[in-house]
């Protein structure tokens, strides 16, 4: 039988031995037993539950054995035992046989394949009937065991509610396994690739030039810096430039200026600019902004100005993240204690000596706090600058040259092929753990400095 | 403004009558350069506002005004004498079981392109694609009558026509689109293609469905993986969770996954998925579960935040009515605070659909001429799409390009829309 029909027909034996628990459970109320433990509901789901779950956690440890079963069982057969030693065609003679008698009809490469198949096709069909017998009697057995359990004073709720708690704190745990996974994965394929290419020429090399080759130090060049430094330049500065004057004014605006129907219409239409995909602005600054920032930087008299430039990506970027930073100032600044506000009026100041001399001062912690995330969501920003800022790896701090970034980079270097053994695709996975590291020191630092201050406030 | 002055009058004027004098002309004018910063610093406010609003109204303008076009079609007529080219084939013939080998026996591409060239010579080329044909293949499939006799179809012109239609480009074409104008064989038209076709080399004989589709199919699976998970979840850390080692490191977890860049997960799709599990490349179900990891801290953080603003009240009547802990919340809790959650997932839902740099990690980039038909098929989806329409060379694809990014805004604007709408109508303030 087939994977899904398998769970089909468990799932049926489920719903089946719900019925028959809720019903015995229903019976002791109709026989005049006062005191049931637990509501006959719970009665079924107990059965239920031992009817699917050990026969689901026996499909899980089956489908990993049973392949290995039906291998060994073909190689018992004495057609196999002509088979070459030679380990690598072998196993590709099995894995072959092994597609033949999944799609039969398919076209055998090797020979001796062609006579393993039906070999294969019969062990296969064995061990499915030996698993699928082996789930039914399972699931037979669970719910008759639960059956039985159940009486008046049987605690049915508290095993049912046990489980409950079991798939709440497992669903937790999923975070920590995504988590551990992303460390993992970087951790694993950057140490091969500090392997073939040292951690010092890749932090503090000033040459960027990953050539495909799958042999290392073949003329290839894995200098980091320019790349660093493009992602400072385009994500850490131009972008905040535009970003912190702009956020700030607004949230100042919006929280101390505008009238409440003002503010209830323009907040909204601020966050849209941070809803819009980073795709449509990579978009919108490779086709619109790039090309009128080249022509003004023709007009002024810059004379190598490229239509990829740091300023365009940047300037889109910043943008973006606009609300961003607006939202967290809001934030820093309503938490400052209105008698501080009102003390500074009161002795006669104007609303905005009062923003410059006491809100703002008051509110920066908070505000620097979320302008160091606003940073490393700009950092770790992707679409704007690969379709934006180009891919000649420039030390340079003219805004109207082309610079590259980490995020550009990644996305480089593996696109097209993957073979996971070149230093070029490797490389891909140093910059990302640089990028994590760099991202999550960022955010621990920002969360650190927000908490400080609004404690500072309570 | 007399700056080096006003201290000295100012102190003078203390020393005088032993109090400001409010009236004066010094103070006067010092109120109205305050008064002057004040409105200053009000309109420079203002400005930042309406500079940034400015800024997205040009945005949604140029996507607006550069995709609309897209959304239209030039075809041009060709006539074609059905009977006697394909030798008296009848309608019977090409209806029910097998009409798509029965057409390829009749070589209509042959026929088409026999027709095409009566009809417009040396420069048919320049009118038609070599795939404009299966145009009419599949007018014949619809519509198998036709077969029979002398019909004049419509077939899509080739980019270059359609936009010198709109009025863009290269004289030798506005040239050739004006003769086929005149002579009344040339016709505009909604571009359904667009809407129900998929990816393409000719900009005229693109469309979206293919790319919508795999995003349909993606959001589905990161739905069906991250909000069981997440509000399983965040029903665990706000209301069971010890607070323990273990509480901690799962909080700092998803608050860390939350602010990891979107690139990351990409890698680490790459790498668990691809590379160990070995799933499909390309697939819609490794895309799904990618978004799914970065969907469910967004789950989990609305979903707190909901459960925690259910007054406590509740949960003691609850109890007080002898209800266990885990009735409480399930049967009292949870449905109190699901508007709340279903609000979270939908923005993080949105923010999912937009999503492009971890797809591009995972190979959903592949260039793919019909819809997936499932799960582990490749695909592409809409944001993707977007991506690599916007690096084509030919001109023709930056209305398509803006037309598909409408169709993306229409969709998350229609979801925001959506979530603001149940939080406004079901969410209720304590």
């Amino acid at each position: 039988m087939t994977g899904p029909a398998i769970l089909l027909l468990l799932l049926g034996l489920g719903l089946i031995s719900w019925i028959f628990g809720r019903a015995k459970a229903n019976r002791f109320i109709t026989a005049g037993s006062k005191n049931l433990n637990s509501l006959p509901n719970y009665h079924g789901w107990y059965t239920a539950l031992w009817a699917i779950v050990p026969a689901l956690i026996f499909i899980t440890i089956w489908s990993s054995v049973s392949p290995a079963l039906v291998t060994d069982s073909v190689l018992a057969n004495p057609a196999a035992a002509e088979l070459t030693d030679n380990g690598f065609k072998r196993g590709a003679i099995l894995s072959e046989a092994r597609s033949i008698a999944n799609n039969p009809g398919q076209k055998a490469f090797n020979p001796e394949a062609e006579q393993l198949a039906p070999l294969y096709a019969k062990a296969q069909s064995y061990y499915d009937i030996v698993g699928t017998l082996a789930v039914i009697l399972l699931c037979f057995a669970g719910a008759a065991y639960a059956f039985i359990r159940i009486r008046p004073d049987f605690r049915a709720r508290k095993r049912v509610e046990q489980v409950v708690m079991i798939v709440l704190l497992v669903a937790s745990l999923i975070a920590i396994v995504a988590t551990i996974g992303i460390v993992a994965s970087l951790i694993f394929e950057s140490a091969r690739f500090f392997g073939m290419i040292s951690p010092i020429d890749f932090f503090f090399g000033t040459e960027w030039n990953p050539k495909n080759t799958s042999v290392a130090g073949d003329g290839e060049d894995f200098g980091a810096i320019p790349l660093f430094w493009g992602t400072i330049f385009i994500g850490a500065i131009i972008a905040m430039v535009i970003a912190i004057p702009f956020g700030l004014m607004s949230a100042v605006y919006l929280t101390q200026y505008a009238r409440p129907s003002f503010r209830k219409w323009m907040k909204p239409i601020l966050e849209v600019l941070a809803g819009v995909p980073t795709v449509v602005y990579g978009y919108f600054a490779a086709l619109t902004v790039a090309p009128a920032l080249r022509d003004f930087a023709a007009a002024i008299g810059i004379s190598n100005a490229t239509s990829e430039s740091a300023l365009a990506a940047g300037l889109v970027m910043g943008v973006m993240i606009i609300p961003f930073v607006s939202s967290m100032a809001d934030d820093s600044i309503a938490a400052v204690p209105s008698s501080m506000r009102d003390g500074s009026l009161a002795m006669g100041a104007t609303k905005s000596e009062t923003i410059k001399k006491v809100l703002i001062p008051a509110a920066l912690p908070g505000v620097v706090g979320g302008v160091l995330l606003a940073v490393s969501r700009a950092i770790g920003e992707t679409m704007i600058v690969v379709m934006a800022a180009g891919l000649a790896a420039n030390l340079t701090a003219n805004p109207f040259a082309s610079v590259t970034t980490v995020t550009t980079q990644i996305v480089q270097l593996l696109t097209g092929d993957s073979d996971f053994n070149s230093p070029k695709v490797l490389a891909a996975f140093a910059l990302g753990l640089t990028l994590f590291i760099v991202t999550l020191l960022l955010n621990l630092v920002a969360l650190h400095i927000v908490k400080r201050y609004r404690e500072a406030y309570e | 403004m007399n700056n080096t002055a006003s201290p000295a009058t100012q102190q003078t004027a203390i020393v005088g009558s032993r109090s400001t004098d409010w009236q004066g002309e010094v103070m006067q004018k010092r109120i109205v350069r305050r008064y002057a910063a004040e409105r200053r610093f009000k309109y420079l406010g203002l400005s930042a506002i309406v500079i940034s609003s400015l800024f997205l109204a040009f945005l949604l303008f140029v996507m607006i005004g550069n995709g609309i076009k897209g959304f239209s079609t030039t075809q041009v007529a060709v006539p074609i004498d059905f009977a006697s080219a394909t030798g008296g084939a009848s309608p019977e013939q090409i209806s029910g079981e097998g009409a798509e080998r029965a057409l390829n026996s009749l070589d209509i591409a042959g026929v088409v392109n026999t027709a095409i060239e009566i009809e417009y010579g040396a420069e048919a080329g320049d009118i038609f694609t070599e795939n404009s044909w299966t145009d009419v293949r599949d007018a014949l499939l619809s519509n198998p009558d036709m077969i029979a006799g002398n019909t004049t179809v419509w077939l899509t012109a080739k980019s270059e026509i359609d936009r010198a239609a709109k009025d863009e480009t290269d004289e030798k074409f506005e040239a050739l689109y004006a003769k086929l104008k005149d002579a009344g064989k040339a016709q505009s038209g909604f571009n359904w293609g667009f809407l129900t076709g998929a990816d393409g080399t000719d900009p005229a004989r693109v469309g979206i469905w293919g790319a919508l589709k795999g995003s349909i199919i993606t959001m589905l699976v990161t739905l069906a993986m991250a909000f069981p998970v997440g509000v399983l979840a965040a029903v665990y850390l706000e209301e069971y969770a010890p607070s323990n080692r273990v509480t901690d490191f799962i909080e700092v977890s998803i608050n860390n996954l939350a602010a990891v860049p979107s690139i990351i997960f990409g890698l680490l799709g790459l790498v668990v998925f691809l590379s160990w599990l070995e799933l499909p490349r390309s697939s819609a179900l490794v895309g799904g579960l990618v978004l799914a990891l970065m969907t469910m801290p967004v789950i989990v953080i609305a979903g707190r935040n909901s459960i925690k603003s259910v007054p406590p009240s509740i949960r003691e009547a609850a109890m007080g009515v002898g209800a266990s802990p885990v009735q409480v919340v399930f049967h009292h809790v949870l449905p109190l605070a699901l508007p709340g959650i279903m609000t979270g997932t939908i923005i993080g839902m949105a923010r999912a659909l937009g999503e492009t740099a971890p797809l591009l990690m995972i190979g959903m980039r592949a260039f793919l001429t019909s819809p997936p038909q499932g799960l582990t098929d490749p695909s592409t989806v809409l944001p993707v799409q977007i991506y690599l329409w916007s690096d084509e060379v030919n001109r023709g694809f930056v209305e398509k390009t803006s037309a598909a990014i409408i169709v993306l805004l229409i969709f998350l604007l229609t979801m925001n829309a959506f979530a603001i709408y149940l939080r406004n109508r079901f969410e209720t303030r304590w």
